[in-house]
This record gives structure tokens, sequence and C-alpha cells, in this order.
């Protein structure tokens, strides 16, 4: 087929422009940014200050911001491996067989498709409620006492219970589309080698689903270093230690939060760019520990 | 929530679904949850704020409470936080493909420089977050004024470039050449060729992903925050988060579920007629690593 | 009657607006009107019956309320009304209350904005440098004579000159329910500490909950104890650089601690707002330390009407500020880049005074900006109390002014309220250790 150069050049570089002015330039300048002492998020080049590793050094001797990288780092880890577990678990149960299989797809990727707000609003005014709520309810069932869920113990945990809940469909999709791709006579296979279903998930499934797992994490990986909405769901009024992270911090840094009198735009794109080298460094050790080729099948 | 009844042709093997027990347990207990969950605020969406903190909705002693939603939707602006929403999720849509669509088709296509440069471009800003992004392009947007409506626009669509790209890159490559080679023979343009022809053999994945981006926008919460300076440009997301404010400050909480309904019901009536679609959106691009 | 009266403020108002209209040409940061009386122009004006004083001026205020709120609406008739009367346009951006999260960023910016609306003290510091000197403009309109002495201090003291205009003025301390103090046989309201645990035992004892507490409100409620024992400043100081071991915070932090295990919390607290302050509106708590918005939240969530009274915090032993009492202020402010500052200020005037000042008391049920307007009925007598007031304490402010330590210590309040700590030591102690 003749290459047409002409239309090669018009039809990628629309796509070109919109990756160098969306993800190139601001990547590039915030990754400046962070070596310099910028007031405001505004602030032409002109204003900036050379500071080294001045930003770097501020957000890292900041109790707040080691709290939040804190707060992220239990998301990350507890909530991750919760959450690509349930997300497991509901894929194989989906997909072994069971009636309605449909049905229970979309109910259980329905979180998904609803506005956050709404849905945090749903878990912090009805299933963590002291009073009436339901997990309260339950507890009061089996003769409990009543639980303060939203308390400083407990919010952090709440939070992000509800972030998981939110979370499982769309991993299990993925993990579903990745099951359905296994060749079914592979387990049948397995079945007249007397193989049970536990040793045929774990040694079939998960095997075959490396490929899979690793793209999962990576995405849990971005979807947690953004987490932003949920925090702000749940301290409505002010940044509150139990639920703050990374990104709650840059905002307020970079736009100002409550009472807080001088901003720091420098700091922020320091913020932003260690949130990116934790998303790098993620990347490479997934690759290193799913090392080795995909299973072909 | 909708219950799917389907009459199976295959006699129920009730051995099998024994075996099953456990699973069906596992699903069932997690869709209930939601359904318990979504059932309560529908409840108390029509209920009065006593009643909502007494805990004693469904009870509707003091009758049900249908105003609540008349309330939601006229204190404050829903239906224009809907408008915009729509707004900003077609033309979002419609501008990502015009972007992507032809850049999708040429990488696909032909090998040429920077081509891979730009491909794995694309896969590399697909995992940029977004808080490396926002804060050049606020300053950037202030430098050129422009602000609003048009900035979120423009932004919504540049975001959503690699994503949709890449997707189509995938499924141009699964079309033969020879569609191409015959068109040539006709004397058909390359550039008619693209539209007259490949465009329409995309045509499922072009829904698929336009349904998954119109989602994704209409749903989409931290760039409105950021970039919308007023309340008649806010999307739903945004537009909800001062309803649900206003509502608490002065306590109309019945009011406060029924604006988390009417914003939750539109995706929900769109997914229940679309969740295949939408389902294939999510496993499509990005799995495949 | 009402419409005479209507009539004669609304000649006030035009009056004082002509009178503002001889410096609109000035830059009104400079000196010069004060003696330079707009003799001429008022004559000029009212031979063109036809055209009115700002037609074609428009401005824009962003809001700290949502859309829907009665401030929102009583700001949103008012402007009509201004336009009405004046032809100045007055565009309103209702950002809720996060304005105060992108006001910084948007004033630098040099976003069209005239008006903006938010606690003053954020106005008299983090906004100063963007906002306009008023001082000339509201000795014209007589500012000083309707308006709360303490809130003009306070501003002229964070920024040097007058930024901003009261809008809603709030009082703080005690907000109990009467009634459920007759019920459990409580004749007086308590002055000290030990009168005020006698109070609560005396709630318990007749089943009601005696001291509501949300976990947003934690730090509110023990800076008040806080500030009696230490004083603002000195808070200050160990919020910014540690010290709390030794001194007498210890025997504050104890008093919450004691409060607690004595079981004078209402059922649930600290509970998540608007839980526990609710309770009141339900009859199972009896009082709530906040500011006097929390009696229109109550009645309005839960659909009472309580019979609310206020009483200042109680004063402890050895206390060095026992008369404590919080004071504070929404307010508007200009723009220093605003184009029509008068007309800016006439609007804002307009707004906080007379007809429709009065009308904001009553539709959001708050203390009147003017004071020679009428409080609603439970909020009788603190147009007299905010007269009266010299240095109200902030809210919180001293607690807070450690920006990195803030957060944090905020929640320390509120697993104070918790029963975290075994003793006022303990969290002293575990305060003292955020600073090595």
């Amino acid at each position: 087929m003749k290459k047409n150069k002409a239309m090669i050049f018009w039809f990628s570089l629309p796509a070109l422009l919109s990756l160098l002015i969306m993800f190139v330039y601001p990547v590039c300048r915030t990754v400046l940014m962070s070596f310099f002492q910028v007031e405001s998020v505004t602030a032409t080049t002109a204003d900036w200050t050379f500071y080294g590793l001045g930003n770097y050094l501020k957000i890292f001797k900041s109790a707040s911001f080691l709290t939040s990288m804190r707060n992220m780092m239990m998301i990350w880890f507890v909530g991750g491996i919760i959450t690509l577990a349930l997300a497991m678990l509901m894929a194989v149960v989906v997909t072994s067989g069971i009636r309605g299989k449909k049905f229970f797809r979309a109910a259980i990727y329905l979180p998904n498709i609803i506005s956050a707000v709404a849905l945090a609003t749903m878990w912090i005014q009805y299933i963590f409620n002291y009073d009436y709520g339901m997990l309260n309810e339950i507890v009061k069932l089996f003769g409990g006492e009543k639980i303060k869920w939203l308390g400083t113990d407990l919010k952090f945990w709440a939070m992000t219970g509800s972030f998981i809940f939110g979370s499982v469909g769309y991993y299990m999709l993925i993990y579903i589309s990745g099951i359905e791709g296994i060749p079914q006579d592979l387990y049948e296979a397995a079945t007249i080698d007397g193989a049970g279903k536990v040793s045929q998930f774990t040694r079939i499934t998960l095997p075959l689903l490396k490929g899979v797992i690793k793209t999962s994490i990576t995405f849990w990986s971005i979807n947690t270093t953004t987490f932003f909405l949920w925090t702000k769901m749940f301290s409505p009024i002010d940044t509150e230690s139990s639920t703050i992270v990374p990104v709650i911090y840059l905002y307020d840094m970079v736009f100002g939060g409550k009472g807080i009198t001088t901003r720091d735009a420098g700091a922020g794109a320091a913020v932003g760019v260690v949130l990116t080298l934790i998303i790098i460094a993620v990347y490479l050790i997934t690759e290193q520990l799913f090392k080795g080729n995909d299973l072909e099948y | 929530m909708k219950k799917e009844k389907k009459t199976y042709k295959a006699k129920i093997n009730w051995h099998k679904e024994l075996r099953l027990l456990p699973g069906y347990l596992i699903v069932g207990v997690w869709v209930l949850f939601t359904a318990v969950m979504l059932g309560w605020i529908v409840g108390a969406s029509l209920s009065t704020s006593r009643e909502i903190f007494s805990g004693q909705i469904f009870k509707f002693e003091s009758g049900v409470h249908w105003e609540n939603y008349a309330t939601a939707w006229n204190a404050q602006n829903v239906s224009v936080f809907f408008a915009n929403s729509l707004l900003y999720s077609v033309i979002s849509c419609v501008g990502v493909l015009a972007i992507s669509a032809p850049a999708a088709y040429v990488l696909s296509r032909w090998k040429f420089t920077g081509g891979k440069a730009l491909r794995i471009g694309l896969v590399v800003a697909m995992s940029v977050p977004v808080i490396m992004v926002i804060m050049p392009i606020y300053s950037l947007s202030v430098q050129w004024g422009i602000k609003g409506r048009v900035l979120l626009v423009i932004l919504y669509i540049l975001l959503r470039v690699p994503y949709t790209t890449i997707y189509l890159l995938d499924f141009f490559s699964t079309l033969s050449r020879a569609y191409e080679e015959a068109a040539y023979l006709d004397g058909c343009s390359a550039p008619k060729t693209f539209l007259k022809i490949m465009l329409p053999l995309v045509q499922p994945a072009i829904v698929t992903v336009t349904i998954f981006n119109f989602m994704s926008v209409w749903n989409e919460f931290f760039m409105a925050l950021i970039f919308t300076t007023s309340e008649s440009m806010a999307p739903v997301g945004v537009g909800l988060l001062n309803i649900i404010n206003s509502m608490k400050y002065t306590g109309q909480y019945g009011g406060m579920f029924a604006a988390v309904i009417i914003v939750f019901l539109p995706t929900f009536l769109l997914y229940i007629f679309l969740s295949e679609k939408i389902i294939s959106g999510v496993t499509g691009g990005g799995v495949k690593g | 009657m009402k419409k005479l009266t209507s009539l004669l403020l609304a000649s006030v108002m035009v009056l004082s607006m002509l009178a503002g209209c001889g410096n609109k040409a000035d830059t009104p940061n400079s000196e010069a009107p004060a003696s330079n009386p707009p003799a001429s122009q008022p004559a000029e004006n009212s031979q063109e019956p036809a055209g009115k004083q700002y037609d074609g001026v428009e401005l824009t205020m962003w809001s700290m309320w949502s859309t829907g709120e009665p401030q929102a609406n009583v700001i949103s008739a008012a402007a009509a009304a201004f336009e009405e009367q004046t032809g100045a346009k007055v565009n309103i951006e209702f950002k809720g209350r996060d304005v105060n999260k992108v006001l910084s960023a948007s004033l630098e910016a040099k976003e069209a904005i005239d008006i903006i609306e938010d606690d003053y003290k954020r106005i008299g510091t983090v906004y100063q440098d963007y906002t306009m000197d008023l001082t000339d403009m509201a000795k014209a309109a007589n500012y000083d004579s309707f308006s709360y002495k303490c809130f003009t201090d306070q501003s002229i003291a964070w920024c040097g000159f007058l930024n901003a205009i009261t809008e809603q003025p709030n009082v703080g301390g005690i907000f109990y329910d009467k009634d459920a103090f007759a019920k459990a046989g409580v004749t007086a309201e308590p002055k000290t500490w030990a009168e005020f645990l006698d109070v609560c035992q005396k709630l318990k004892d007749a089943d009601i909950g005696p001291l509501a507490q949300d976990s947003a409100y934690c730090d509110f409620a023990f800076y008040h104890t806080l500030v009696r024992y230490l004083g603002e400043d000195k808070i200050e100081e160990l919020t910014m650089n540690g010290g709390w071991a030794g001194t007498a915070a210890e025997q504050a932090a104890q008093d919450i601690i004691d409060l607690r295990n004595s079981g004078f919390l209402a059922d649930g607290a600290p509970d998540e707002f608007p839980s526990s302050q609710n309770k009141i509106g339900f009859g199972q708590a009896a009082m709530v330390i906040c500011a006097d918005y929390v009696t229109a939240e109550v009645n309005n969530t839960t659909g009472s009407s309580v019979n609310w009274g206020l009483f200042n915090y109680p004063a402890v032993d050895g206390g060095v500020d026992n008369g404590a009492a919080y004071m504070g202020a929404n307010s508007l402010a200009i723009t220093s880049y605003s184009e029509n500052g008068q007309a800016a200020f006439d609007f804002i005037i307009f707004l906080t005074t007379g007809e429709w000042g009065q009308k904001l008391a009553d539709e959001a049920h708050q203390i009147p900006a003017d004071s020679r307007n009428t409080a609603p009925a439970d909020l009788t007598g603190t147009i007299e109390t905010l007269q009266a007031a010299e240095s109200p304490m902030t809210w919180c402010a001293s607690l807070s002014v450690n920006a990195d330590l803030k957060d944090t210590i905020k929640s320390m309040c509120v697993e104070l309220f918790e029963g975290k700590y075994a003793d006022g030591a303990a969290f002293c102690a575990a305060l003292d250790a955020l600073y090595k």
C-alpha cells in the first residue's frame, strides 16, 4: 500500500499536539518547578528562584505530608490487597458458570458508574452512621456495642473500605476478561486429571493471569496516587490528619486551604514528582516480580 | 435493582448448582448490600430530616415526601448541572474522536518517523497522574485567558486522547489491508478511504469507547472543581457537592438524598441499557497492557 | 408602614451613595476624598431622572453560600433590588464554603471579581494584599455608627486598614435547651466550671445527655478551656514551638477527660456532624458548644423548635482569661483592583443594613450586621453582647497557626474527647512529641 506522507502528517498532528500540550509540556514544567521556589502557581518563570532540593527537603520534613504519604501507602498496600483479592474472587465466581452471570457482573460493576460524590454520601450518611447506620444495625443484631465508624480510629478504614467497595467492580471486569481468555479445554483436561477447583485456580488461572494482574497493579497504583475525592467527602469541613492524602496536601499547598496563609506551588510540584516516581517504581518492581514471559496458550 | 429473569432452556442441574452455592452466596451478599444501600437512599429521599435522623425511614408516618425531589430540583440548578455535563460529555466525545481516530488509523497502518515515539508517548501519558499536569495547565490558561467552559472541554478532550487512540489503534490493526487495496484500485483517495470505509468498519469500537469516554467525562470531578469559576458551569459531580453542602447546612436531608438519586438516575438508566457496551469499553483498551 | 420605612431607608441609601460618588473617580486608597466633598454632582444627577446612578456598571461577587441557602436567596433578591434602584448589575457566583480554597489563586490571577465574601479573619490576613482600603468610604457612610467596633478594630489590627464589612456576625458559647434545663431542675446558668459540672450531673440524672459534641467542633470546645487557662497569646506560642508539658494546658485537658469520664457527653459523642447536635432537637441532649448558627441548624434538621438559651463558657479556677467568648463574622470585601469600588461598597451597605440587612437576619436566622436592626427572637441580646465586646476570642486561631501541625492537633482534640489520653499530662506529652 502506498505511503501517503501528507496524510500521515495531518492525521497524526492533532494527537501529537495534544500529547505535547497536555502531557509533555506540563510534566516538564512541573518537574522543573519542583526545583524552584515558586509561591504562586500562576507565577511566570521570571519569578522563580532556584531552590535546589529545597522543596523536597521541605515536604519530607512536613508532618502533614508524611502523614499523607503514610495514609496513601496504607490505601495502596492494604486496600490494594483487599480490592484485588476481592475482585479476583468475584471474577472467579462470576465466570464459574453461575446463573445470571451478566446480571451479577453488571451489578458488581454498578458502583463505578455512580458519581463518587453520591456514593460517598451514601456511605457516610447511611452505612457508617452511629445511630441508625447499617453497620451498627448489624452489630446490634448480634448484640454488640455500637461502634463509632467515623471516629478518629476508624475513619481512615471507613474511607478505605468504601473506596474499595467502589473499586472492586472495575478490577473484577479486568480479571473476568483475562479469565475468559483462558481456553476452556485447559480446565477440562485438569478436571479429567482430577485437579480440584482450588488447584485449578492456583495452577492454571493465576499463572495465566500474570499479565493481567500486573496491569491491574499498575492501574491500582495510579488510582491511589490520585486519591482525592474520597478524602474530601470524608473530611468535608477541613483537612484532617486521619484522612489526608498527598493530592489533598498538594491542593491545600497550591491553592491555599482553609487557614493556610502561605502558598507554595514549588512544594506542590515536588509532591507531584514524588508521586510520579512512586508510580514508576511500582511499575518497575511489578515488572521485575512478574518477570518471565507470559505463558503462551 | 432489576433482577434479570431468563428462561433457561437447559434443565437445572441441582448437583452443579449446589456446588456453586458458595459462589452464589458471595456475589449475592455483595449485590444485596448494594441494593439495600440504594434502597435506603430512596427511602431517605422520601422522608423528612427528622425521620432520617431518628431512624424512622420506610414507615412514612408523615406520608411520602415526593416534594423533596421538587426541592432538590428547584432549589439548585440541577437542570443546569445536567445540561453542563451533557454538553461537556458530547463535545468532548466528538472532539476526542476527531483527534484520535485519524491518528490511530495512521499509526496502525504505516511505520513512519516519530510514529513509534508517538505511540509510546500515548501509552505513557495514560499513566501520568493528573496532578503533574494541572499546575502548568492552570498557569497556561491564565496566561492565555482561556477559561470556563471552553477550557474544561479542551482539557477533557486532550485528557482522553491517549486512551482513545490506543483503544482504536488495536481495532484498526485487526482490519485487513485488503479493504484499502480494493479502494485504491477503485481510485479512492487515502483520506476518503479512511472516512468512507475504514471508519465505518470500526464503528463498534467507536461506540464502545465513546460510551466509556462519555461516562468518564460525565462523572469527572477534580478538573471541574479546579477549573470551573462559576456554579453555572459546574457539571453534576461538582454541582452535587454544592447541593449536598447547602442542604446539610439548611438541614434538608431528604432533599439531599433526593438530589443524590436525581444525579444517580440518568447514569443508572443508561447503564441498564448499555451495560454490555460499557463493560467491554472498560476491558478493551488498557488491559492488553 | 413598612413601605414608608423602606422608602425612608432607600432615600438614606441614595443619599449615602451620592455622598460617595464624588470620589468614585479617585483611587479609593488615596487620602484626598475626605476634603473633597461632592458638591455639584448630586444636582447633576437629579437633573437627569432618566439615567440611574450606576447605569452600565457591572459588579461580580463571589459568594461563600450555595444556591438555595437562605443567605443566597436574600443576596440574589437584594442584588435585583439594587439594580432596580441604581442601575448597577450585580452578578453573583455562589461558590459555597469552599470559596476559600480558590480565592487566593483567583485574586492573584486578577480574576474579574469586585466583591468577595468570606470569614473576616481570612479577609484580614490571607487576602489582605488584594483588598481595597474601605476606610474613607466607610466614614462617608457613617459605618461606625451601626457596625460592631470589635470587628472593625480587629480588621484594622490584622491589615492596617478597614477592609471587611460585616455581613454575618456570630457569637459563640454554650447553647442550651431551656426546657431541658427546666426538666432537670436547673434554675440558673452555670458561671463556673464547678457549677457547670453540677448542671451536667442534674441533666444526666434526668436522663438527658448533658453535652452534645460533634467531632468537627472538638477543637473549638477544647479551645474554650485552653484559652481560659492560658490565654490566646500563650497558646499561639506553644502551638508554634511546643513545650506544652508542665503548663496549665495539662489541667485544661484533664478537665475535658474528667468531663468525658463522668459520662457528661451525649450518647455517641464525639459524633459525626450533625448527629450529636441533632440530639438536642430530639430532646436527648441539652447543651452544645458552638456559634449561634447551631440553633437554626438543629431546628431545621430535626424539625423541632428548641427553646434556646445561651451562656458563656464557664470560668475555671486560676484562669487568666475567664471571660473569653468567641465572636467572628463572615464579611464582604472589595478587591483592590476593582474598577467600581464605590458601587461595590454601596451594594455591600445596601445588602447588610436597613431593609435587606433585616431580611438577611430574619431569613437566615442570624444576628443582624446593622446594630439598628432587630435580632431574631432566640438571638435576643446578641446585638448588645457584640456591641459591648472588646477583643473577641477567635475560632481556634492560635491553635492553627502552625500550618504543618494544625490537622494533627485538630485530630488530637477529637481524640481527647474520645478518651484516648489517660490524663492531661499524657495529652500534653503527645502534643510535645509533634515538635521533635
